[in-house]
Order: C-alpha cells, then structure tokens, then sequence
C-alpha cells in the first residue's frame, strides 16, 4: 500500500486535534520517513484512524495513573497478557498516545514469529512494534523510547479462559535491561481482555499452518464461520491501570544482573505488583461488558 | 588510533569497479608509495595515465597456483616491498556460479593469504566481504555486529556459501601474528556497474518484490565502500569491521528513487518469474541468492568501524 493512500485514509478519518497530537509523536527519521525498525508516520496515522474505532467505541477504554508514565526518557511497561491476540498491546499503546501531554509513541515488543508473516511482520514493523530481540530492545533504550513488553510471552496471551486473570510467571530480561540501562518499569494492568476472546483450546497443528505456535480456539470458532469467526472478540470493557514507576535500579547496581535469584525476585515482584493491580480493578469492575 | 606512514599496495581484482576507482583514490593518496594492480584481464586504457613509478599492472589468474607464485616471487613484488594486500578479486555477478567462481572466490583468497603469509612481506591483508555472510532470518535484531551468526546453512546457494567460506578462511587468520587480518562486510553496494545482488535487483526492467514483505534496506555508494578501505590500509587495525552506507529504507523506497517498476507476487510465484527473466535477459537478479534479501531485514551495525576506523559514510546513492 502505498504512502498516498494512507494519507488520503487518515486525512478524512482523523479529526484535526488528532492529526496534530500524532503530529507531535517523535520518530528517529533516517532521512526517508522511517527509523531503523521501519516505524513510518502515515502508517501510525492509518493505525491510529482504525484502532480508534475499537477504542472508543468497541472496547470503550478506560485508564487509570496514567501520569505514572515519564513524560520523556526511556521507560519499560510491564503488562499482563490476555485475550488470545493482542489487542491488549494495541489498546494500551492507544490509551499512551490519546491520553498522554504531550503523546508518546508506545513500542511493544512482538514475538518473534510475527516477522516471518506476511503483512503481520511489515505491519507491526511500520505501526512501531519490534521483533523481541534483546538488541533491539537496547536499540530502543539508547534511545529513549518507551517500552511495552508482555514478561510473560506467548503463554500468557494464550492462557486458557480458566486460569484467567492469573499472569504466568514473568521472564526476566526486561529487569535486567532496566538494570542496565536505568530505565523505571511501570506495572501495566489490563482488565477485559481475558473476556474478548476466551481461549478454551490450543489447537497447534492449525497454528503452525499460519506460522503460529497454536491456533487459539474460542467460543466465537462455533458460531458457524469456524475460524472465520473465531477470532471477533466480545466486546467487554477494558480498563488499563498504571502503577508508580519502579526504580529498581536506584536500590540494585548494574551486578545484580550476574544474580539469576535476584533478577528472578525482582521480576516475580513486578507481577506481584500487577496481580495486585487486577485484583483491585476486577473488584472494581461492575461487569464484563461495562 | 596512530595514522601510519607510506604503505605500498597490491590490489587485486583492480580491474572492476571499485578496484579502478580504490587504485586512482589510492595513486592520489600521497600516504601510498607503490601500487601493485593484479587482474585477470589485459591492461586496460584507464590505467594508461598512471606513472610506471607508482604503478605497476601484472596479468595474473588467481586461480592458477603457478601465476599467484609467479606474482609473490616476482621483482616488481619484492623491490617495491608490497606491505598491504587488498583482495577484491571476487566473482560478484549473481550469475557466476560453478567451478569458477568456486576457486575465484574461495581457493583464490585462500592461495592468496596463504601466500601473503609465507613472504613474510605483508604485514596486511584486507579483504572486501559481504553483509550477505550473515544468516538472515526473520527473528534477527534490527542491526547485526560483528559476532551475527554466519550462513552455515547447507541448504544455502553456492553463490553465499562461497562467500561465507572466503570469510572464514581470512577470519582463520585473524590470529595470525605475522599478519594483520582486516575484514569489511559491506552493506549493499550500488552504484554504476557494481556486481552486487541489490544492484541487479534494482536495475531489473521490472522489480518482483514478495506480496506482504518490505524489508528495510541499506544502500552505500561506491565511494564510501573505497574509504573505508583507504581508512583500514592506513589505520593500524585488524578485524572484522562491518561498513554501512549513509541510504537506509524499505525496499520500496530505493525502488521508487530509482523510477525501477515494481510489481509485488507471491512467494511461490517468485523463482519462477525470475528464472523466466533471467532467460529473456531482463534482469541479473537471482532469486535463489536474493530470497531472504526481499524478506527480512539485514541492517548492520556500524559502531565498530566508526569507533576503531573512525569510519562514517558521506555520500548518499546516486538513483536513476
């Protein structure tokens, strides 16, 4: 798709307020409109245009601690993972850019199946999202980004709906890049998710058909369409919690890396943390679909 | 690092492009005292203004032992006292495949080292490899150092496997203490009649790119390529450097600079629209070579040449 298009597409769909938020999202333009990942403004524009549409009217989005995120310089948010595909990614890197003064651009990092698909690895790569690779993340943190990683991986988004709302254990690469490169990790909590698309089966010999570790069977696959409508998500209610930063590095030197039970400690913390999160905003929550 | 004093130059493979463009950067360079030109073919016209006391031109097939013995253990080789080899006799077309470009490429750099090391008379020896060494795969980093994995696929085309295995023997010689092992992976070179796989990709009449991949792309002009050469003769390093261009964007961009029509199709479709191209003489590209190019990202990391080189590239590609 050519960059014309999607201008034409943004221009009549995004309001002027918009168009001049997005305006004002920083990339690091090698000269040609794309920074090193392939991250292009008219693609997050388009992106911006139809993920808006599930934000606010679909998923009806609401946030709490927002102002917990630095305004500027690098920072890891550490989220719990749900919902079979993720759109949790999607709605929180949507809830930075709406909500934010001034808007900060959200990098999550993707698994790394996602690069050998057709148009999934080309999109994610032009919206912003990065391939998880440890250089890539430092690439981010030298620069200064902000970060969104799912420390629980593929497993977490494709827990099944019984176990919901019980974050796997986390991984801890992301605590020792914070380590290292001094970054706050701010705990991200994602209430709904698990409802839009509750995985009750893996089926893993259709998965790897789509280059995919498994196929996440829902409720919705018996609807009559088979795959076709297995992937339409309920539309419940997502609310989106920030935590205070944590600075570990503040209290840990860089040498903490070398201590596997520490590191380990430090990220089954931040899931404490998240856990705590979830279990305030379930009890918060009214119901599912609102 | 300490800028050293007079080298005296063997070049190989002086007669491609970049090897006539580095002899006539290198006859300017007052810090080159001789250069030595080796080359398959006969002396060509361009050489004809080069003084016969700065520039001496030998015919010499580095596949054939005979004529490489002939070279170390000629006058011209051992009064000059040749100090610095830079090997840039390689078979780069995407075409040249086989036996030949087999014992070019790799028995060729190897006899050539091997050489190098025995004289005793070469303390460098630097070789111009390729970003193509690298294993390129989807899950790879945005920007590959020096340590990426090689290609030791076995499945691999000839044509890469070639290059990885020419690597490999002068990396087996990085420790070598009589001689100071300099190895340049480039980036994408493109420029005019530059045998590089993107250079033939996007001079081909139509330009197959692969339906649902745009990988980002770096380019880098003949002239920086020459630089970072000109920089490893006279900088007392060793090593593996990798050397970016100044160019970096999805595929689609360069192929849109270079007014190159541009139609996507499947994967499937691929080799065979591009053997039928090959045939109808439309493009030089190969596919089989160039598949993971069109796919994934192969951007290298260039803060070890701009740290120990002191290497950073100027010139944009000149499209068109």
């Amino acid at each position: 798709m050519g960059n014309k298009t999607l201008e034409n597409f943004w221009d009549v769909t995004l309001t002027p307020e918009e168009k001049e938020r997005l305006e004002k999202i920083k990339i690091n333009d090698l000269g040609f409109g794309y920074d090193i990942f392939g991250l292009n403004k008219d693609w997050l524009k388009t992106a911006y245009a139809v993920v808006k549409l599930l934000y606010q009217h679909y998923f009806r989005v609401e946030s709490t601690g927002i102002e917990n995120i630095p305004k500027e310089g690098r920072v890891i948010l550490a989220s719990n993972h749900s919902g079979g595909i993720p759109i949790d990614g999607a709605m929180i890197i949507m809830d930075v850019a709406t909500k934010m003064e001034p808007p900060r651009l959200v990098r999550a990092i993707v698994d790394n199946f996602a690069a050998a698909m057709p148009f999934v690895g080309l999109f994610f790569y032009r919206v912003g999202q990065v391939i998880g690779h440890r250089k890539n993340f430092e690439v981010l943190l030298d620069n200064d980004e902000a970060i969104l990683v799912f420390p629980g991986g593929t497993k977490d988004i494709g827990r099944l709906f019984k176990d919901r709302y019980n974050p796997e254990k986390f991984n801890v690469g992301f605590i020792e890049l914070s380590l290292l490169y001094k970054a706050p990790i701010v705990p991200v909590a994602v209430v709904g998710a698990e409802e839009q698309l509750p995985v009750i089966h893996k089926w893993v010999k259709l998965g790897q058909i789509f280059g995919s570790p498994y196929f996440p069977v829902t409720p919705q696959f018996f609807l009559g369409g088979g795959p076709l409508t297995n992937f339409i998500p309920f539309p419940s209610k997502y609310h989106i919690y920030y935590g205070e930063p944590l600075e570990y590095y503040k209290y840990f030197s860089e040498d903490t890396v070398e201590n596997p039970e520490m590191v380990q400690t430090l990220a089954a913390d931040v899931r404490s943390k998240v856990v705590e999160m979830l279990q305030k905003g379930l009890k918060k929550r009214k119901g599912v679909f609102y | 690092m300490a800028i050293s004093k007079t080298h005296n130059v063997l070049i190989t493979g002086i007669t491609s492009t970049l090897g006539r463009q580095l002899a006539r950067l290198l006859y300017y360079d007052k810090r080159i005292g001789f250069i030595l030109g080796v080359a398959i073919d006969d002396r060509p016209f361009y050489f004809d203004d080069f003084s016969p006391n700065r520039f001496h031109y030998m015919r010499v097939d580095l596949t054939k032992p005979r004529q490489v013995n002939n070279l170390f253990y000629s006058d011209i080789f051992k009064d000059m006292e040749i100090d610095t080899a830079i090997h840039m006799a390689f078979l780069n077309k995407p075409s040249d495949v086989g036996e030949k470009s087999h014992e070019l490429n790799v028995v060729g750099t190897k006899m050539l080292i091997d050489k190098c090391i025995e004289t005793g008379q070469v303390s460098k020896f630097i070789f111009k490899s390729s970003h193509l060494v690298y294993k390129i795969r989807p899950h790879n980093p945005v920007i590959l150092d020096e340590e990426a994995d090689l290609n030791f696929d076995k499945d691999a085309p000839q044509w890469i496997k070639n290059r990885v295995d020419a690597d490999m023997i002068c990396r087996a010689k990085m420790d070598n203490p009589k001689i100071n092992v300099v190895v340049l992976r480039f980036s994408n070179i493109v420029g005019r009649n530059i045998h590089s796989l993107m250079n033939a990709y996007l001079s081909s009449k139509v330009a197959f790119s692969i339906t649902g991949f745009d990988p980002m792309v770096n380019l880098i002009h003949p002239r920086d390529a020459i630089y970072a050469i000109q920089l490893a003769i006279h900088k007392n390093v060793k090593g593996v450097f990798n050397i970016v261009g100044r160019d970096t964007a999805p595929l689609h961009v360069f192929l849109e600079l270079n007014k190159t029509k541009n139609r996507a199709l499947p994967e499937p479709l691929q080799k065979i629209i591009n053997d039928w191209q090959k045939k109808m003489g439309a493009t030089d590209f190969d596919f089989k070579a160039g598949r993971e190019l069109l796919k994934y990202a192969v951007l290298l990391d260039p803060a070890k040449a701009e740290k120990v080189l002191g290497y950073k590239p100027k010139h944009h590609v000149e499209f068109g």
